[in-house]
């Protein structure tokens, strides 16, 4: 079929026959309220030629369609569906979340195998250390280790996988990473537990280590379930951002006309006509219109936000009420949503538990620990020549990198979880540790320290009563959808006006009880002398109110920005607004340093300037005008929207709005690396003492045993305290 | 005791046939996810034919 | 396989026949076994009870009442709730209902045969293992029945998810049959008698991992079904924590294989294969409570229905018994603690915490709900009956295990107590003779405890007087997963 077709329908498609064969795209439905749509949904499909099946599971409203594109076009499944009276978006997010489906449940069996196996192997391991010298009998001995060992093959068939298949791309990378040392360690537990098993006599020694080896696969694939989980939780949550994307979009031509396309066919430059309730199906700015619009899928907040002729709308958010005409300006992989998804898509591939200062410590250590086995092996083949290979065994064992495996990720992961439920998503793990040298935290001002909103904060009238008027302004205001009309209004009751206009770009106008006309918006139209400190005018041609708006500061702002101070940090405002208004947002929110009128080149200058100084600086920012900058910052930290997260590449992203999460999250992160070290700290101290002994040919397995198994969990509940 | 060497066989081939159950749970989606199961049992209440 | 699309054919009904006749054979049995066990409960203090008759005396009918309460009762109750619940749960009819009824009349045969077999004196002696190899071979048939059409409905459910009870359900109905197969092998010498395969303290060894388990499966998982099913559909809100149920149910079946040597403290039994017991019955304490802190708290935000449902006072209070059990098991089978009450009442009274107080409670809850469902009402016939049967019940509960408490602490004392000189300090008849007046308060606790069951019987009598058995349409709009 068509190359085009084929490309179009991909985000949501795959041919499970081959190319050639049928096509099978999922759906996510809107308009089902019975479960007895599904079956109207299905028949209604399967009349149109080409569809082979459907399938709509009524729990989760998402249609399955078998079917031949060649022989029934997309817009004919869609046209379909909406005269049955349903609305279908193409389910993007469906092959991802298939995909997610199939890790969770191999990470699942995964760590089933070896936890149940560890049980079991732990069982028939107590009486060779409960029982007393000479109690158990040789025979029922190699019994008990004998049906350890067999429990114990599941575990490295089934569960220890992952760990060899990480060890062996790093090693064929050319560096020692994290999994080296795991599996070297598990490799060699296993032989040489499989050696005395069968020769205890012979040169691997008589000592068995099942319960430790099992136990340590076991409690590493317990931590990557938690990463596993969390870095699902996280896509789920950003998965409605994918699929909000409209059907098709209505194009409008230089002729007047219009034509029905896919989003993905539309182009910068074009100009869509977006109807209520349809989502928009590109980002772009308003041309013609006004109305309410919902940009949840950004925000989180579902409370309508105004939209008139200038402002940007954004792919996927929906458009409430009037049509509105838009100037497309960024499509497909470019806009906002698919930035989103892109970011977390990279969050996902990213390999979890990578990062610079652990790897090199681990490929320190995991050298160190092979040269010492081999001079354990080899001073004691001059020693003693049975003994060698036992006592090399001994020390790669007992320097099991279990703890230092461990140490890392126990508490990046804990950490990451309890940002995330503030709504702090960490997209780069290592962002943790830089979190910790913050010393200044900077701030754009509009959509991060302030909401979109705006307030009336002064007005003020020459030769007239300016409350009275102000409230007369208020009655006229109600009448409008305009975003700072509605900031003036505030819940007051329309007054009587008759003959009201709304004039697109200037404001409102209309007459009162008396027939004097009046005129709310821009200072210039309602007035020949506007007052240059005027947002807005309110007037008659006799009398004029003077308004000015200011935007408000989000709800926590100022509270967090008294946190950051506590804890010692610099707090700075950057923005590229007017210096009055960005004065007064400092003075509200108590801060000392800041800068107005600020181009993107000034902020990159600045920033940089800081750092010259010594400063470590995190950005915070909206994204949208705030690039350079925010690459430039040690530390970057996106507020949930912003059309060009994904080339700020921002380390983390503020989803939740909430910006009291940022002093938590700087003291997570020192908490976290305070974990850290002790966790690094314990295993090293645990190796200091043990090495030695190994290297003497002191260490009784026991001891080695339970080592391992300590060492394991007390990194893991170290972690813990961190979700407090 | 000699019980042992009949035992402990047993239980090895035991614990793999429940480990082989849970690989057939997990294949079959029943581990997948509860959203609603708990619920379920109670939406229906017994109505005579 | 995806959830079934297709409709039931019109007029598709559950097949709660067999459901019907457990239920009402379980409440027989239960005060046939339970005026046993007031009988020999009331010859240890009397006796001359056994009038001289050899089918009357103690040896022959304690045996008698294990059977009847824990196979016959149990067993009937179990039965029930299970084919009840995997056709709800699935909302699909009872594979092979024949197959079903040969499982009901087969195992009524069997707890029959039991009745006259065993005060006849013909028995294996191995505990709850006491039915001779004709029996033991009918009992395996009727199992292999119950398995079949249990797992068989399990296949051709229409939900696709399996409910967590069903899971408990299953795993009750093959370990018993793994244990029954193991423990009973024996080499018959004549119709009835056989020697065990095993012998010495081989055989107790594989006795107690039998008898562990046993009640491990049999009377904690099984019932645990039960629980995750009737506690939520009595109280009319979900399960706690689902996800938690499912994990309480694989850590259960982790731990419980290996507890059994608990059972043989201080015996021949090697010393590492008693601690090995000791450690894991510790163990097994986690999962136990997992599952009773689950269960209780599907009540929370609903804790007002306990003060006007009695049925869920039978429910929600048979959790608190186990809990208490499942701690007290373990407690028990630490070696220091067993030294004091291995082989006295207390072990008695821990049997009885758990069987009158979370087997029998769970039972009477569930079977209160359930038995009225199968005579189309909703409420059994006398509510006040209920909440009386529930206090008495409590209360001679509470009676039975304070007194053997008491009782048995006194007898590990008793018997452990020596003169400087090294000798003992009490007689054993001189401990028997302490331990008389908790015989007798025991016997009381266990006549309330049958008074109880007595006040279902004419209550279920009512109910059934009241009802009609009719067929219960399985839905149609068939719910997706």
């Amino acid at each position: 079929m068509a190359e085009a077709d084929a490309r179009l329908l991909a985000p949501f498609t795959t041919w499970p026959d081959g190319p050639a064969g049928v096509a099978a795209s999922q759906f996510q439905v809107a308009g089902m309220h019975c479960a007895a749509c599904s079956g109207i949904i299905e028949a209604a499909l399967l009349k149109l030629p080409g569809v082979e099946g459907a399938s709509v599971n009524p729990a989760s409203a998402r249609l399955a369609l078998r079917w031949w594109p060649s022989r029934t076009a997309l817009a004919d499944v869609l046209t379909a569906l909406q005269s049955a009276g349903y609305k279908a978006t193409p389910d993007v997010a469906a092959p991802a979340r298939e995909l997610r489906r199939v890790e969770r449940r191999q990470a699942l069996w995964r760590l089933f195998v070896a936890g149940f196996l560890m049980m079991q192997v732990m069982m028939l391991a107590t009486p060779a250390y409960v029982a007393e010298a000479g109690e158990l009998s040789p025979d029922l001995d190699r019994l008990l280790r004998w049906g350890s060992w067999v429990l114990t093959l599941p575990v490295m068939a089934f569960a220890a996988g992952p760990f060899f298949s990480g060890a062996w791309r790093q090693l064929r990378a050319g560096r020692l990473g994290m999994d080296v040392p795991v599996a070297v360690g598990i490799a060699v537990t296993f032989a040489a537990s499989t050696g005395a098993l069968f020769d205890p006599t012979g040169p691997l020694g008589g000592d068995v280590y099942f319960d430790s080896l099992t136990m340590f696969i076991a409690l590493l694939l317990l931590a990557r379930w938690f990463e596993l989980g969390a870095r699902h939780r996280a896509a789920d949550a950003l998965e409605a951002v994918a699929g909000a994307l409209p059907a098709t979009a209505e194009r409008l031509r230089d002729d007047g006309t219009s034509e029905r396309v896919a989003p993905e066919a539309l182009r910068a430059g074009d100009r869509i006509r977006v109807a209520a309730g349809e989502a928009f199906a590109a980002d772009g700015r308003v041309l013609a219109g006004q109305g309410w619009v919902n940009e949840a899928l950004l925000t989180g907040e579902s409370a309508p936000v105004a939209k008139a002729a200038g402002d940007a709308v954004v792919a996927g958010s929906l458009n409430l009420d009037g049509p509105l005409v838009v100037d497309v300006q960024r499509v497909g992989a470019d806009t906002t949503a698919q930035g989103i998804v892109r970011l977390m898509q990279q969050a996902q591939s990213q390999r979890p538990l990578a990062s610079g200062i652990v790897d090199r410590v681990a490929a320190g250590f995991t050298a160190a620990v092979l040269l010492l086995a081999l001079a354990a092996g080899v001073g004691w083949w001059w020693i003693e020549p049975a003994r060698a290979v036992a006592v090399a065994v001994a020390v790669l064992i007992v320097t099991c990198p279990c703890a230092l495996t461990l140490a890392a990720p126990a508490a990046w992961l804990t950490a990451s979880g309890a940002l995330a439920r503030r709504g702090l998503l960490l997209t780069d793990l290592s962002a943790l540790e830089r979190l910790c040298a913050v010393d200044t935290v900077v701030f754009d001002k509009t959509g991060t320290l302030s909401e979109e909103r705006l307030q009336l904060r002064r007005h003020w009238a020459q030769g007239a009563d300016a409350d009275a008027l102000l409230a007369v302004a208020r009655s006229l205001a109600a009448l409008s959808r305009h975003p700072h009309a509605r900031a003036l209004a505030e819940g007051a009751e329309a007054g009587c006006w008759t003959d009201v206009r709304e004039v697109a770009g200037r404001g409102i106008q209309a007459r009162d009880a008396t027939g004097t006309p009046w005129r709310l918006g821009a200072p210039a139209w309602v007035s020949d002398r506007p007052d240059p400190a005027a947002r807005l005018a309110f007037g008659c041609g006799a009398c004029v109110l003077w308004l000015d708006l200011a935007e408000a500061p989000r709800a926590d702002a100022a509270e967090a920005v008294a946190a950051l101070r506590l804890q010692g940090r610099r707090v700075r405002l950057l923005s590229g607004d007017q210096p009055a208004a960005v004065a007064q947002m400092a003075a509200r929110l108590d801060i000392a340093h800041w800068r107005a009128g600020a181009t993107p080149a000034s902020k990159l200058a600045a920033v940089r300037g800081w750092q010259a100084e010594g400063e470590r600086v995190l950005m915070v920012g909206d994204g949208i005008n705030d690039a350079p900058v925010l690459a430039a910052a040690d530390v970057r930290i996106a507020m949930g929207q912003g059309a060009m997260l994904a080339r700020s590449a921002a380390d983390a992203l503020l989803v939740s709005n909430r910006l009291l999460a940022l002093p938590q999250a700087l003291a997570l992160a020192t908490k976290t690396r305070r974990v850290l070290r002790q966790n690094l700290a314990w295993a090293a101290l645990y190796n200091a003492a043990c090495v030695p002994l190994a290297l003497a040919g002191w260490l009784p397995p026991l001891a080695a045993g339970i080592g391992m198994a300590a060492s394991s969990l007390f990194v893991v509940l170290n972690a813990q305290r961190l979700n407090r | 005791m000699d019980i042992l060497y009949l035992l402990i066989p047993f239980s090895v081939v035991l614990v793999l046939l429940i480990v082989a159950v849970f690989g057939w749970a997990v294949n079959d989606g029943q581990l997948d996810g509860f959203e609603n199961e708990a619920e379920r049992i109670l939406l229906d209440e017994d109505q005579a034919a | 396989m995806a959830n079934e699309r297709v409709p039931g054919a019109p007029g598709m009904t559950y097949e709660d026949g067999p459901v019907r006749a457990f239920a009402l054979a379980a409440v027989l049995w239960g005060v046939v076994g339970m005026a046993v066990g007031v009988f020999i409960a009331a010859q240890l203090a009397w006796p001359e009870l056994n009038f001289g008759i050899s089918w009357l005396s103690y040896g022959r009918l304690r045996p008698l009442h294990t059977n009847a309460v824990i196979f016959a009762f149990g067993g009937c109750t179990l039965m029930a709730t299970s084919y009840h619940v995997v056709q709800r749960t699935g909302q699909t009819r009872l594979f092979a209902p024949g197959l079903a009824w040969f499982h009901f009349w087969s195992w009524q045969a069997v707890i029959v045969a039991a009745a006259v077999t065993l005060p006849l004196g013909i028995t294996r002696g191995k505990e709850y293992a006491e039915l001779e190899w004709p029996i033991a071979l009918l009992i395996a048939v009727s199992w292999i029945a119950y398995a079949i059409v249990f797992f068989g409905t399990v296949g051709r459910r229409k939900i696709r998810h399996i409910y967590v009870a069903n899971w408990f359900f299953g795993a009750f109905i093959l370990a018993v049959a793994l244990l029954h197969i193991v423990n009973g092998a024996v080499l018959p010498v004549s119709l009835w008698k056989s020697y065990s395969a095993y012998a010495g303290v081989q055989d107790a060894m594989v006795q107690w991992w039998y008898g562990h388990n046993a009640v491990g499966f049999f009377l904690t998982a099984g019932f645990l079904g039960m629980m995750y099913y009737y506690i939520p559909k009595q109280a009319e809100r979900p399960v706690y924590s689902y996800r938690l149920s499912i994990v309480h149910f694989w850590a259960l079946i982790f731990t419980y294989m290996w507890a059994g040597p608990h059972h043989l403290h201080y015996t021949a039994l090697p010393d590492w294969a008693q601690s090995v017991g000791m450690i894991f019955s510790l163990v097994l304490l986690a999962p136990s409570w997992g599952g009773m802190i689950n269960g209780i708290m599907t009540l929370s935000g609903a804790w007002h229905k306990l003060r006007d449902d009695p049925i869920l006072k039978f429910l929600i209070v048979s959790l608190s018994f186990y809990g208490m059990s499942t701690f007290e098991g373990p407690m028990m089978s630490i070696k220091t603690v067993n030294a004091l009450s291995h082989y006295t009442d207390w072990t008695v009274g821990h049997v009885h915490s758990g069987a009158l107080g979370w087997v029998g409670l769970i039972s009477m809850g569930s079977l209160y709900h359930l038995i009225p469902r199968m005579f189309g009402r909703t409420q059994m016939y006398s509510k006040s009956a209920i909440e009386l049967h529930f206090w008495i019940a409590t209360l001679g509960i509470v009676l039975y295990i304070a007194a053997m408490w008491i009782a048995g602490v006194m007898q590990g004392l008793m018997w452990r107590a020596v003169n400087p000189d090294g000798t003992l300090v009490y007689t054993f008849v001189e401990s028997v003779k302490a331990t008389w007046p908790f015989y007798v308060t025991r016997l009381v606790g266990g006549l309330m405890y049958l008074a109880g069951m007595l006040v279902m019987v004419w209550n279920v009598v009512k109910t059934v007087q009241a009802g009609k058995s009719e067929r219960v349409r399985i839905p149609q709009v068939l719910a997706h997963a």
